[in-house]
């Protein structure tokens, strides 16, 4: 689903060139769950922005579905990303202004679902991550552990192929944690193809293969199963 | 997705309160400015356009051209033969009419005297031209016969009371007897004229009155105001006004002039659009003082004005919150929004509290123009706002004016990297900064203009107040003269004297405050015989008693005297503008000079130090006083002044009243205070004055909003650094002067803005007074200062609060 190859991403300051990604090459298969995990600095966030297409490489092949998308603007990467990618911060993310219902609501508005429709799946949605009673609260008025779970629904709710999880359990204490990646276990189960960054070894042991990066560049990769 | 964009709005509005009032408030404020000034330049541009045929009708005017061929007096009225022959020779002319105000008319039925202002000789005609709604009467026909007259129903009123006034009879000033044969609506307040009482013009015909032969031969008498009516998108001015020179070289005959003469040189005639005379038209002997459409412009200038205040008040403390909302923005990039669809909804947020706004300005304006109309005395209403065409307009202006002021921050905000503002990499409020302070020095900018403006125009109109006139207006008042006083003025006058309330009272042909419009030719001793003048003299016809009322000075000679047997003959009386045209070393040589005016040889006797009496607008003329022939006297005098003690008014006026009585039992006693009808002369710069003060006060409130919400924002930004500052022992002072130093650069800059604009925009208005003062740098300073103590306190109140704050409060909150 995902082929990578000598991907390059470079931040230049005036003074500094931070090299962030070095040549980078690796695939994900659909279907897979993989974790990549390294020390701080060592181009994983980058390395998901890109995936994410939220931010674009400035050298190497980006294949997603076997289209070449390293160079795509800002309109077709847009395009591309709210049709299959879902996004899950360590932060959240949620918007304050807007009830649960509607956070979860937001990339089925920008999909163009009608009303009923949307009403219908976010239910759905809510359902299964079992957050349907708090439907009308706030952001603010749930746990992390509530917050994140309606991050994941909002995630799913338009069916992405591909979701990206940013240290998903880093602001959760630990039985959260479990569930937020229990729900993502099971999303994979359903043929969900998962990436996620993350600093922790229990939970990149929910994952099929860990990534290992330095300086940008993939050390090792362990195939769990 | 639009009920999703407004939610979020709504959320917005009331989680951030401050913010929101300063935008509702701001955008409120300006659209009810818009409003009011819109209702009053839409009252403006509506004279005259009640008519039904208002597009076809035109007025004629007549200019007179000095021997060198420069126009010396434009009349907005002309001479009574011109009608008859341009309705004859202009085949096109479907109608004309002739309109003659008459003087002040006393008019009498049973014990009901009233004295007319606007008594007006109306022809047959008229009625096919303007819209005239009658009560009684058919207004086609109700002017045709001689003797009979229209009356509007409040005067009807006044005389009748409950009785039907039909066919009753009115006598109209002492001398003739008219039916009354209709009763028509008051005029619209937007038209250009309001006659109250219309008698059939054919009454003129009469030779006791004015005589037929008159109308057909007088070219001398321009009070006949002439309108005509024409086909629809006729080419008035191609096929009418270009002849007009030929016209009156077939039909203009003068007397004994050469037979190669030609009366067009001299004298020429216009055609004006009748919806054109209310704003453009500023002639001689208007029918009633016009608006003027630079005022429109200016006016209108400010609205706008006031309403970018508000706009870039929203621009600015949007962009400025941009920081608070990034996370916002990140998101529904990530959540699959589209640039397109975050600019649109930032536009839908700034669209919606437009829409509040002009709600709450509606309101607002309902409220306020009451109050306007106190101001400006004017008669403004909210209806002309709601008519069909301009509904449309209305529910487009708050998208306009959501589009304009939300453009520029949809624009910013949606360029956001989601990636940075997810991360937290994004700087509170950066980029713009730099546009932001380019919005700030253009509301400043408009401030200080306004500020300048203001100030130089109270300067102006006070210097006008305090110039020494070279005659004493007080105590003055005037009456209307009546021939009825012409044998027996000097028993009138006696009469008048032996009060001690009394102090002086003479006649004239004009008054000071009015206009200085009649003229003759004149010429001037050079060696043994006379010389043509080339200069125009103006002349007023003044008694022996007229000078010492007034107070004006006798530079050189004497006044007129009765002391003197050949004054009442051949005695003339120059100012000191006329000695120079004359060329006349001083006004002392001026003195027994032989000197002839209207054909009339007289001599030279005294020579008055120059009086303003036109009012500042107008440069002083050369002048010439004339006593009217003992044979004369009918005819030549106009008005009656009369100087007071001044001790005791009441008392003075029954006494005038008592002696009035006595000698015209017949017409009523009414008078004027000179100082009251001079200040009129001002009257609408008066009025502009006090609204530029409100809409300047306005508009400094408005800005000054604004830099209180963006310094607020500014200042929350930097609570860490000024903790950090405090602890390292910055003093308060030193902290106020660091938050207030960046605003204040923008004030300066801003000052200096301003300053140019003001400057040029006030030259050219101060060229409009022949009389002005002359801009002082004092001016420019003070609104200046001003402008940067208002500026410096709404930023020194917050910043002082924060600067006293204890800063281990914002450092433990980091």
């Amino acid at each position: 689903m995902i082929k990578i190859s000598d991907l390059q991403k470079v931040y230049r300051t005036e003074e500094v060139e931070t090299i962030a990604l070095n040549k980078l090459t690796f695939d994900v298969k659909e279907g897979e769950f993989v974790a990549v995990m390294g020390p701080s600095g060592c181009g994983k966030s980058t390395l998901l922005n890109i995936l994410g297409l939220l931010d674009d490489p400035d050298g190497g092949s980006f294949l997603f579905n076997g289209t070449e998308v390293a160079h795509f603007n800002e309109r077709k990467r847009a395009d591309l990303r709210k049709r299959n990618i879902g996004f899950v911060f360590q932060s959240f993310n949620l918007i304050d202004e807007l009830t649960v219902f509607e956070n979860v609501e937001l990339p089925l508005i920008y999909l163009g679902v009608k009303g009923p429709e949307r009403k219908q799946r976010v239910e759905t949605v809510l359902d299964k991550m079992q957050i349907m009673h708090r439907r009308n609260h706030y952001p603010q008025q749930l746990s992390g552990g509530q917050q994140q779970r309606v991050a994941v629904a909002r995630a799913v709710v338009n069916n992405p192929k591909l979701i990206l999880a940013d240290e998903p359990t880093g602001n959760l204490d630990s039985s959260n944690g479990n569930e937020v990646m229990q729900l993502l276990t099971d999303l994979n189960e359903q043929g969900t193809t998962i990436i996620m960054v993350t600093h922790s070894e229990h939970d990149s042991r929910y994952s099929h293969r860990i990534i290992r990066m330095l300086d940008g560049q993939t050390v090792t990769e362990n195939i769990l199963v | 997705m639009l009920r999703n964009y407004f939610k979020i709005a709504w959320r917005n509005l009331a989680k951030h309160k401050f913010i929101s009032f300063i935008n509702l408030f701001g955008l409120t404020v300006g659209l009810t400015c818009c409003l009011l000034i819109l209702a009053y330049v839409l009252n403006e541009l509506s004279y005259d356009r009640y008519n039904s045929r208002a597009d076809r009708i035109y007025r004629v005017t007549r200019s007179f051209l000095n021997k060198d061929g420069v126009q010396s007096l434009h009349l907005s009225s002309i001479a009574p033969p011109f009608a008859p022959l341009l309705k004859n020779d202009f085949p096109d002319i479907q109608q004309i009419t002739r309109v003659l105000p008459s003087n002040t008319t006393p008019m009498r039925y049973k014990d009901n005297i009233f004295n007319e202002q606007k008594a007006f000789f109306v022809d047959e005609h008229f009625a096919d031209l303007f819209d005239v709604h009658t009560v009684a009467g058919d207004p086609k026909t109700a002017l045709e016969a001689p003797f009979s007259l229209m009356l509007t129903e409040g005067t009807a009123r006044k005389y009748f009371g409950p009785e039907d006034p039909m066919n009753k009879v009115i006598r109209v000033n002492n001398q003739f007897d008219c039916k009354v044969t209709g009763i028509f609506k008051e005029f619209p307040a937007n038209a250009h004229m309001h006659p109250e009482v219309m008698i059939s013009f054919n009454t003129l015909r009469d030779s006791a009155i004015y005589g037929e032969n008159n109308l057909l031969t007088n070219y001398g008498n321009n009070a006949f105001y002439t309108y005509f009516l024409v086909p629809e998108n006729y080419p008035v001015h191609q096929r009418i006004e270009a002849q007009f020179p030929a016209f009156i070289d077939k039909n203009v005959h003068f007397p004994g002039a050469p037979s190669d003469f030609k009366p067009s040189k001299t004298t020429r005639l216009f055609v004006q659009k009748l919806t054109d005379i209310h704003l453009r038209s500023h002639l001689d002997d208007e029918l009633e003082e016009n608006g003027d459409i630079t005022r429109v412009y200016i006016f209108g200038s400010i609205a706008l004005f006031i309403l970018l205040i508000a706009c870039i008040n929203y621009m600015n403390l949007s962009t400025a919150r941009s920081a608070l909302r990034a996370r916002e923005i990140g998101i529904r990039k990530v959540a699959g929004a589209e640039r397109k669809e975050l600019i649109l909804q930032f536009l839908s947020e700034s669209v919606m509290i437009a829409w509040i706004a002009i709600l709450l300005a509606i309101g607002l304006t309902w409220l306020t123009l009451p109050w306007l109309n106190e101001l400006t005395g004017g008669a403004l209403s909210l209806a002309p706002l709601f008519q069909g065409k301009l509904l449309i307009p209305l529910i487009l202006t708050p998208i306009l004016v959501g589009v304009l002021s939300g453009i520029y921050p949809a624009l910013f905000m949606s360029s956001f990297q989601p990636v940075k503002v997810l991360k937290g990499l994004f700087k509170a409020g950066g980029g713009s900064i730099s546009f932001r302070k380019v919005l700030v020095v253009v509301q400043f900018s408009i401030s200080i203009i306004l500020i300048i403006s203001t100030a130089i125009v109270f300067q102006q109109l006070d210097y006008i107040r305090q110039k020494s006139l070279g005659f004493n207006k007080d105590h003055i008042i005037t009456m209307q003269y009546d021939t009825g006083l012409d044998k027996t003025w000097d028993a009138f006058r006696n009469q008048l004297l032996q009060s001690a309330y009394v102090k002086d009272a003479g006649r004239s042909s004009r008054i000071p405050g009015g206009r200085l419009l009649d003229e003759m030719g004149a010429s001037v001793e050079s060696g043994d015989s006379l010389r043509p003048v080339t200069a125009d003299i103006k002349y007023l016809a003044a008694d022996y008693d007229f000078v010492p009322t007034y107070g004006i000075s006798v530079v050189a000679g004497r006044n007129f005297s009765r002391a003197w047997s050949t004054d009442s003959s051949a005695a003339y009386l120059l100012n000191v503008a006329a000695t120079r045209v004359l060329d006349l070393k001083s006004p002392a040589a001026a003195i027994g000079k032989n000197f002839s005016y209207g054909n009339t040889k007289g001599k030279i006797v005294g020579v008055l130090g120059d009086f303003h009496f036109e009012s500042l607008h107008q440069k002083i003329l050369p002048m010439v006083l004339v006593l009217p022939r003992a044979s004369q006297t009918a005819g030549s005098f106009g008005r009656i002044s009369i100087k007071l003690a001044g001790n005791n008014l009441p008392a003075a006026l029954t006494y005038l009243e008592s002696a009035w009585k006595r000698f015209l039992p017949t017409t009523p006693f009414e008078y004027e205070f000179m100082d009251k009808q001079f200040g009129q002369l001002y009257a609408s710069e008066q009025r502009q004055a006090s609204l530029f003060t409100t809409f300047a006060c306005i508009a400094i409130f408005i800005a000054c909003l604004g830099l209180l919400g963006l310094s607020a924002f500014a200042i929350s930004q930097r609570v860490k650094e000024i903790g950090i500052r405090k602890v390292l022992g910055a003093n308060v002072s030193g902290i106020v002067m660091l938050l207030s130093r960046d605003f204040m650069i923008l004030v300066a800059l801003a000052a200096v803005i301003g300053s140019a604009v003001a400057a040029v925009a006030m030259n050219k208005w101060l060229g409009g007074f022949a009389y002005s003062i002359s801009m002082s740098l004092w001016v420019f300073l003070g609104a200046a200062i001003l402008a940067a103590a208002v500026a410096l306190v709404t930023i020194g109140v917050q910043a002082v609060r924060v600067a006293t704050s204890n800063p281990v409060k914002s450092l433990r909150s980091e």
